[in-house]
C-alpha cells in the first residue's frame, strides 16, 4: 500500500513537472534554431538534431536599422510601468484597505463592504468595457501613447487587487494589536507604521506579487493605449509575428519576458519556505 | 498611579437610535490608588466596555472620567498613560521579547539605561529573562500572555493596569502563581490593578474590591465579604458563591418574620414598611446548619441527598416544593430522613423587587 502510494505520488509529480517544464524546454531549444531546423520537420536535441545558432537571441538586441527588433527599450518600459504602478497601487491600496478594515464609513446606504466591493468590481468588468473610456480619458489629458498614461491606467487595474488582498489580511490582524499599540503610547499613525505594517509583510508580498504579475502580463491596454512613441514588451513580442514567423526570436523573447516572473516566484518561494509568511499572526 | 473617578458614565453603541440600548447604564465609581479591583459578571454584561472607556479606546456616551481629579474624558488613549492587557495574547510578532517589553517605554522616549533597567526587572518578575533575545512569535501562548502582562507592568507610573480576563489562555497551575505574582506586584509597587473576569473564585481571591455587573448595570461594589454576606440583589446572591444563595419567594408575615413553607423565620430586617407583600428570602448555604440545641428559627426538612465534596458536605433537602442547600462540616453525621436546620437571623437577607431591604 505504502509503496504503491509512493509510486503514484512520484509518478504524478514527475508527470506534472514534465507538463510544466516541457513548453519552456521547447521554447529554449527553439530559440537556438534557425529557419531550416524549424521548418524541416521536428528537431529536438541540439548538436544532434540541429546545429544551435545564436541568431534568435542576437536579433533581440540589434536595432531595427541593422535588421534587429530591439526589445531592450520595450523591456525597460514594461519594467518601469509595472514596478511604478505596482508600487503606487500597493501604497494606496494598503492605506485604503487599512481604513476600510478599521474605521466605519457611511454615506447613505454605502458602507465599508460596498466600498470594498466597488474596488473589486473594477476587475469584474471585462476589460474591453473600460477600453473606450480609458482611451477618451487619456486622450483628453494628452497622455495617450505615454508611459505616465499607462501607469495611471495600470494603477486603476492593480489597486483593486491590492485593496482586496489587504482588506482581507487586515481583517485577520486582531484589532487588539492596534489598540495595544495605542495603549503603549503610539499615535494612530505610529500604530499603523510601527506595529500593524511590519505584521502585514506577508500580505504585502502576496499583494505585490499579484500586482507585478497582472501588470507585467497585460497586453490589452498596452496595445490599445500606445502606438508609436511607447511600446511595452507584450505588444512588441506580438508584433514580432510577421508573414514568416520568426519562431527562434519569438521563443527567445518569450523566455526573457517570463524571466522576471520566475525570479519573483523564486524569491517569494524562498521567503515562504523560511516560514516567514506562515504563522505571522497567532 | 492615580485615583480614577468615573462620574455618571454610560455608553451606547447606537446613539442615533430613538431608543438606544445601553451597553453600560449610568454609574459612578471611584477606584482608589494602589488597590486591586475585580469586575465580575457574565459574558456581555459590559465589563469590557467599562475597561475600554477607562483606557480611552471607547468614548463614553455620557459622563466624565477623572484621573487624579484631572478630566481625561476626551484625552486620547496614547496620552492617558494606562496599561491594558487583553484576553488573548497580543504581541508584536516582528520584534524580540525585549523589544516587545521595551515598546511602551520607547514610545514615550525613555532613556536607554532606564529602558534596560525596567525591562530586565519586569522580565525577572515574570521569568522571561532567558527569552529576552528570542523573537516573540516563537514563544508559547502562555509566554506570549506574559509578554502582554509585562508590557502592562513595564511603566512604573501608569495610572492603572487594566486586565481583561488575562489568564484565560494560561494553564491552571501557572494561573494560580501569576495571580499571586500580580498581588505581590500590587503590594510592592502600589499599582492599581483592575481585573475583569467571569470567574468568581478568581475575583474573590484576587481583589480587595469586587464590582459585580449584570446587563450593563453595576449591581454591587464591595469587598468579597460584603458581596458574600449581604448581596445587594438576588442576582449577586445567585451569581456569587457556590452553590448559589438559597432564595425563596415568600411573604412577610410580621414586622421581622417571613413564612417559609408554613414555618415562621425571624430575620433582622425591618419588614414593616414593605409596600409589596411579595418578597424573596435569601440565605447562604454556608450559614445553614443542622440544629443542635437551638430553639428558634428552625426549618423541618426532608433530606434529599448528601454529597461529599472533599472539604465539606453539601446537603440538599426538600420542604414541600422548595429545595434548600446547606454546606455542612464533613465530620457531621446527617440522618437519612427528617432533620431540623437552623437559620441564623443575622444572616438572612430579604429582597423586595429583587433588591435587598
Amino acid at each position: 500500500m505504502g509503496k504503491l502510494y509512493k509510486f503514484l505520488k512520484y509518478f504524478f509529480i514527475t508527470f506534472w513537472a514534465v507538463f510544466v517544464v516541457a513548453p519552456f524546454l521547447w521554447a529554449l531549444t527553439t530559440s537556438f534554431k534557425d529557419f531550416n531546423s524549424v521548418n524541416g520537420g521536428a528537431t529536438y536535441i541540439p548538436w544532434v538534431d540541429f546545429e544551435p545558432k545564436l541568431e534568435g537571441w542576437r536579433v533581440l538586441i540589434k536595432s531595427p536599422a541593422n535588421g534587429g527588433v530591439d526589445i531592450i527599450e520595450p523591456y525597460f518600459n514594461s519594467l518601469f510601468v509595472t514596478c511604478t504602478a505596482s508600487l503606487i497601487s500597493i501604497v494606496l491600496g494598503t492605506l485604503s484597505a487599512y481604513a476600510l478594515s478599521r474605521f466605519t464609513f457611511k454615506a447613505g446606504f454605502v458602507k465599508n463592504n460596498d466600498i470594498t466591493f466597488f474596488f473589486i468590481s473594477q476587475r469584474i468588468m471585462p476589460p474591453i468595457v473600460l477600453s473606450i473610456p480609458f482611451f477618451l480619458f487619456l486622450g483628453a489629458i494628452n497622455l495617450l501613447d505615454s508611459l505616465i498614461g499607462l501607469i495611471v491606467v495600470y494603477i486603476v487595474l492593480l489597486m483593486p487587487i491590492a485593496v482586496w488582498i489587504m482588506v482581507d489580511f487586515f481583517n485577520k490582524v486582531p484589532r487588539e494589536i492596534d489598540e495595544t499599540a495605542l495603549i503603549d503610547g503610539c499615535n494612530p499613525y505610529q500604530a499603523f507604521f510601527k506595529v500593524v505594517l511590519p505584521n502585514s509583510i506577508p500580505g504585502l508580498i502576496v499583494a505585490g506579487m499579484f500586482c507585478i504579475i497582472f501588470g507585467w502580463i497585460d497586453f490589452f491596454f498596452a496595445f490599445i493605449l500606445t502606438f508609436t512613441e511607447v511600446q511595452l514588451l507584450p505588444v512588441k513580442i506580438v508584433a514580432l509575428n510577421s508573414s514568416i514567423t520568426p519562431w527562434w526570436s519569438l521563443s527567445a523573447s518569450a523566455l526573457v519576458s517570463v524571466a522576471p516572473l520566475i525570479i519573483v516566484a523564486f524569491i517569494v518561494e524562498r521567503y515562504l519556505s523560511k516560514g516567514n509568511l506562515s504563522g505571522a499572526i497567532k | 498611579m492615580s485615583k480614577i473617578d468615573l462620574n455618571n458614565i454610560s455608553h451606547t453603541y447606537n446613539p442615533k437610535d430613538t431608543e438606544p440600548t445601553y451597553a453600560l447604564n449610568p454609574f459612578s465609581m471611584t477606584w482608589e490608588n494602589g488597590k486591586r479591583y475585580a469586575i465580575l459578571g457574565p459574558s456581555g454584561c459590559g465589563k469590557t466596555t467599562m475597561l475600554n472607556i477607562v483606557s480611552g479606546l471607547v468614548r463614553p456616551s455620557a459622563g466624565s472620567i477623572l484621573f487624579d481629579d484631572k478630566d481625561v474624558t476626551d484625552l486620547k488613549t496614547e496620552d492617558r498613560n494606562i496599561a491594558q492587557v487583553f484576553q488573548f495574547p497580543v504581541i508584536y510578532n516582528t520584534m524580540t521579547v525585549f523589544e516587545n517589553l521595551a515598546f511602551p517605554l520607547l514610545c514615550r522616549d525613555f532613556e536607554k539605561e532606564k529602558i534596560n533597567e525596567r525591562v530586565n526587572s519586569v522580565a525577572e518578575t515574570l521569568n522571561l529573562q532567558s527569552f529576552l533575545k528570542s523573537p516573540a512569535r516563537k514563544l508559547t501562548a502562555d509566554q506570549k500572555q506574559l509578554i502582554s502582562l509585562g508590557r502592562g507592568l513595564v511603566r512604573e507610573d501608569v495610572a492603572a493596569v487594566l486586565m481583561d480576563e488575562p489568564l484565560t489562555v494560561i494553564d491552571p497551575d501557572l494561573k494560580f502563581r501569576l495571580r499571586r505574582k500580580l498581588k505581590e506586584i500590587n503590594e510592592e509597587f502600589k499599582t492599581t490593578l483592575v481585573y475583569v473576569t467571569h470567574d468568581q473564585n478568581e475575583a474573590m481571591t484576587f481583589a480587595d474590591n469586587i464590582i459585580v455587573m449584570s446587563d450593563g448595570e453595576v449591581v454591587q461594589a464591595g469587598t468579597p465579604k460584603e458581596l458574600f454576606e449581604r448581596p445587594n440583589t438576588t442576582f449577586v446572591g445567585y451569581f456569587i458563591g457556590s452553590p448559589a444563595m438559597n432564595l425563596f419567594e415568600t411573604e412577610a408575615s410580621s414586622n421581622d418574620c417571613v413564612k417559609i413553607n408554613g414555618t415562621l423565620i425571624k430575620t433582622n430586617t425591618n419588614l414593616s414598611k414593605l409596600k409589596n407583600k411579595k418578597i424573596k428570602f435569601g440565605i447562604r448555604s454556608e450559614f445553614i446548619n443542622l440544629a443542635v440545641d437551638q430553639k428558634d428559627n428552625l426549618l423541618s426538612v426532608e433530606v434529599d441527598k448528601v454529597e461529599d465534596l472533599g472539604n465539606y458536605k453539601l446537603l440538599t433537602a426538600k420542604m414541600g416544593e422548595l429545595t434548600i442547600k446547606s454546606k455542612i462540616n464533613r465530620e457531621t453525621v446527617v440522618p437519612s430522613s427528617n432533620v431540623k436546620l437552623h437559620i441564623p437571623a443575622d444572616k438572612c437577607c430579604v429582597y423586595e423587587n429583587e433588591i435587598l431591604i
